[in-house]
């Protein structure tokens, strides 16, 4: 894993240009390096998995395979899941493990150079979420908390 | 030659090879005269000299080569067997498993030549068959050419014509050679290579003989050696090299004509020789017979051994080609399951058309064949991982100084491809385990009356929809106050704990990571990684193991694993608005019991049904199911085994008996071990699978 995250950081440094999905989180937008994302879905019904670990919602069947769900919100220590119809379960493939991600709102895909990324300053963040976020991207006047995938999927 | 195509399938022969060697062995050092092991053993011997050869792995040839040496001996009566001469052997199988290995890791043999081993074989040939060693020399020279003086020449001889070109040649300074050539015993195309090496002698040489003729060597009508009689300019080693360099080509010996050319001195020899190469080329067709379809059959058994296993009509498969195949089959019951839910749905509206119905019905009847066939396809005999463990109890039998006897029973047993591959570590962790800790010394077990000569027991067979694989002995047993007292010493527990654990509880301690109770740490066991290796390993593979032990007596481990991993018969449970999952296979019966017959012991609900006394489990407590109970006169219990303990699991109401495939919930998402993974039902909903054996 120390690999992927340090591979991560080089294209971060090195790269000129990243593309991450935009999603809506609470009041916050959040970033998800493009690179992650295997498919987005609507949201749909998840089977409770009893004495799992709080924030993982549960299972679906994404096309015949199992994939567990967790709730970023119950991860960032945020208040729980409010299910509408712009909730969207993202798909993220990281090694060979696939997982879903619950999402308030999908909003669009942002392409962020090294110059529009400010690496996070853990003062100012929640300690809960501080750990996942990476840096924070600005597009259009708009603040991104952009999200370390590797250690919200990775660290328990 | 490109070879690597043929690699899977030597490592794949190499191996049977070995085992075979290994059996026989063992046999031998039993009934050292019995003949039929001898030649046995021979032949495995040469067909795995055959094949290193053919794979170019020279240092595996040599090893087995000097080892066919002392077999040869063996057989002809010139040396007996004793337990040194196969304590050598044994340590030749070692070496050349560590080559197969090798080869399989890099596709190299290594560098270990092993001159030990070859030193002490070739001691036991000098030492044993010196008295009889010159009546045999023809005998002993027929497989190793390049020492004896005397060459077969295919019995060669010159016309008058062809004399007189060698006298010509005398005459103008070119040197005449005969030589001898001989191809590899397993090469595929004799023809064509003998072909290269008069293409390749084009223009060094001229080639006035050669016996087979030209063309019969290139119709193949030659065993595996031809001689040519060549004029050249060149020295005789640039000609032989010239030949050898010819792939497949085992070896190119002969001498110069140093006058004009006379009758063939060595022509009286020839029928003697060629006797003798009969006699061996016999086992050598076996070898060569069957090497040739191996890439696309299995029957590579020597003939011999057909007498014990008849050889049936086998292929080889890729197992991932079977496990896309399983997938394959996965996915239809899947979309089986989808059609019957479906197909139901539609009761209460018109009437279901008939024809459909009776079509899902059939197409159900298919799928549950087809996986059923596939699942057979998957299975093997664990004899393929047992059959290594009497050679390993034998030198433990040596080395811990300890005299014991394996005996073993249900290797027929059948388990899937996957469990066999991981479950002979576990297997191995266990004897030894038996056999350094278990069994007592000689003297004990004289002061205790039982006999000198300790049992370890392993015993494989079937019981119900699990492979139970019981490992036993005689020896000492679980001395369960030590091991408490260990416990409390090294803190793993409080000695009020000590106190109010049973003796089941103490004894499931040993299964802790870093627990040995062995006082001195041996070679063989007690290093403390043995039994909770052995607990994960079986419950990654979906089983358990319980221990069963009695001071003095003896302990017995069982392990049961699923007979198959990837669809099960299930019945489905509904609790709250959740469906479980819960394999049929650990399923006794199901009873609707009236709430009034539930008693309490030690707190706890427990019911008394024909005479046995059964702990409920309320599924909705422990699964966290949210809402409330339902208020019921009756309650359903599904009564789950494990060998002969029993619980009862209580569901708020029964959906059916159904096929399932089992998927697995992956590696982040923590769970209980109470689940063992999830299936898709038919309408496209998840349902957890409980497994039972944890909770009884």
């Amino acid at each position: 894993m120390e690999e992927v995250k340090a591979l991560d950081k080089n294209e971060e440094n090195n790269a000129i240009a990243v593309q991450y999905i935009v999603v809506k989180i609470g009041n916050e937008q959040y970033g998800i390096n493009i690179q992650y994302i295997d498919n987005i879905v609507r949201n749909q019904r998840i089977t409770r998995v009893p004495k799992s670990q709080h924030y993982y919602k549960g299972v679906i069947n994404l096309r015949g395979e199992i994939v567990p769900v967790m709730s970023i919100r119950l991860k960032l220590g945020l208040e729980d899941d409010d299910y509408t119809d712009k909730t969207r379960i993202i798909i993220l493939k990281v090694d060979t493990a696939t997982i879903g991600v619950i999402v308030d709102q999908v909003k669009e895909v942002v392409t962020l150079e090294n110059k529009d990324v400010e690496k996070a300053n853990k003062t100012t963040l929640d300690e809960a979420a501080s750990g996942y976020i990476s840096g924070i991207g600005k597009s259009k006047e708009e603040l991104i908390s952009l999200l370390d995938i590797v250690s919200l999927i990775e660290e328990g | 030659m490109d070879v690597s195509q043929y690699l899977e399938i030597f490592i794949d022969e190499s191996n049977e090879h070995l085992q075979n060697l290994s059996d026989q062995l063992m046999v031998l050092e039993k009934e050292p005269d019995n003949n039929d092991t001898i030649n046995e053993i021979f032949r495995a011997a040469h067909s795995l000299k055959g094949m290193a050869g053919t794979m170019g792995y020279k240092r595996m040839q040599n090893l087995t080569h000097d080892m066919e040496n002392v077999f040869s001996e063996v057989r002809n009566g010139n040396m007996s067997v004793n337990s040194e001469l196969v304590d050598v052997l044994f340590q030749c199988l070692d070496a050349l498993e560590t080559y197969v290995s090798n080869i399989q890791q890099n596709q190299d043999e290594g560098t270990d030549d092993n001159e030990p081993i070859i030193k002490a074989l070739n001691a036991f040939i000098a030492s044993e068959g010196k008295v009889q060693e010159s009546s045999n020399k023809a005998e002993h020279g027929s497989d190793s050419e390049p020492t004896a003086p005397d060459i077969d020449y295919n019995g060669i001889v010159l016309t008058d014509f062809e004399k007189n070109a060698v006298n010509e040649a005398f005459k103008k300074n070119l040197h005449t050679y005969k030589i001898r050539v001989t191809v590899e015993e397993n090469c595929i195309l004799k023809a064509a290579r003998a072909f290269l090496v008069f293409k390749n002698l084009e223009g060094h040489c001229d080639v006035i003989k050669s016996e087979p003729s030209v063309q019969d060597i290139e119709d193949e009508k030659f065993d595996f050696d031809f001689s040519l009689v060549v004029i050249s300019a060149e020295s005789f080693g640039e000609i032989t090299k010239i030949i050898k360099s010819v792939s497949e080509i085992k070896d190119a010996i002969g001498e110069e004509i140093k006058a004009p050319f006379t009758e063939d001195a060595h022509a009286e020899h020839h029928d003697e020789v060629k006797e003798e190469k009969k006699a061996d080329k016999d086992s050598k067709e076996v070898a060569v017979a069957d090497k040739k379809p191996a890439p696309a059959s299995s029957s590579k058994q020597p003939v011999a051994q057909g007498k014990t296993k008849p050889v049936g009509h086998t292929v080889r498969v890729d197992i991932e080609k079977l496990d896309v195949l399983m997938n394959l089959v996965s996915e239809l019951i899947i979309a089986k399951n989808g059609l019957v839910s479906a197909s139901s749905l539609e009761d209460g509206g018109a009437p279901v058309n008939q024809t459909f119905n009776e079509q899902i019905e059939y197409l159900e009847r298919v799928t549950t064949n087809l996986h059923e066939s596939v699942m057979k396809v998957r299975m093997m005999p664990i004899e393929s991982v047992v059959s290594k463990f009497p050679r390993m109890i034998r030198d433990l039998s040596k080395k811990l100084n300890k005299k014991m006897e394996l005996y073993m029973s249900g290797e027929d047993t059948e388990l899937d491809r996957t469990v066999i591959d991981e479950i002979g570590d576990p297997l191995m962790h266990l004897l030894r385990n038996s056999a350094d800790h278990g069994l007592e010394s000689a003297e004990v077990r004289k002061e205790r009356g039982k006999p000198e000569v300790g049992s370890i027991f392993l015993d494989a067979y079937q019981d119900g929809n699990n492979v139970a694989i019981e490992v036993r002995d005689d020896g000492n047993g679980i001395d369960v106050e030590r091991v408490r007292n260990k416990a409390i010493e090294k803190g793993t527990i409080t000695e009020e704990q000590a106190a109010s654990m049973s003796d089941k509880d103490i004894v499931d301690l040993l299964f802790k990571p870093s627990f040995s109770t062995a006082e001195k740490i041996t070679d063989v066991s007690g290093r403390g990684v043995g039994l909770d290796v052995v607990r994960s390993k079986i419950e990654a593979l979906g089983g358990d193991i319980e221990v069963k032990t009695i001071y003095g007596e003896g302990s017995t481990f069982i392990i049961r694993l699923p007979l198959t991993l990837a669809i099960i018969q299930a019945l489905m449970v509904k609790v709250g608005d959740e469906k479980f999952a819960i394999s049929l296979g650990s399923i006794q019966r199901i009873e609707d019991i009236n709430i009034n017959e539930i008693k309490y012991v030690h707190a706890k609900e427990v019911i008394h049904l024909r005479g046995s006394v059964i702990p409920l489990i309320r599924l909705r407590d422990l699964l966290d199911v949210p809402g409330e109970p339902l208020e019921q006169e009756n309650i359903t219990v599904v009564i789950v085994s494990k060998g002969d303990k029993l619980a009862g699991l209580v569901v708020d109401s029964l959906i059916g008996q159904m096929e399932i495939v089992i998927k697995s919930l992956g590696k982040y998402i923590n769970i209980n071990k109470m689940i063992s993974g999830a299936t898709i039902l038919g309408d496209g909903s998840v349902a957890l699978i409980i497994d039972a054996n944890t909770l009884v």
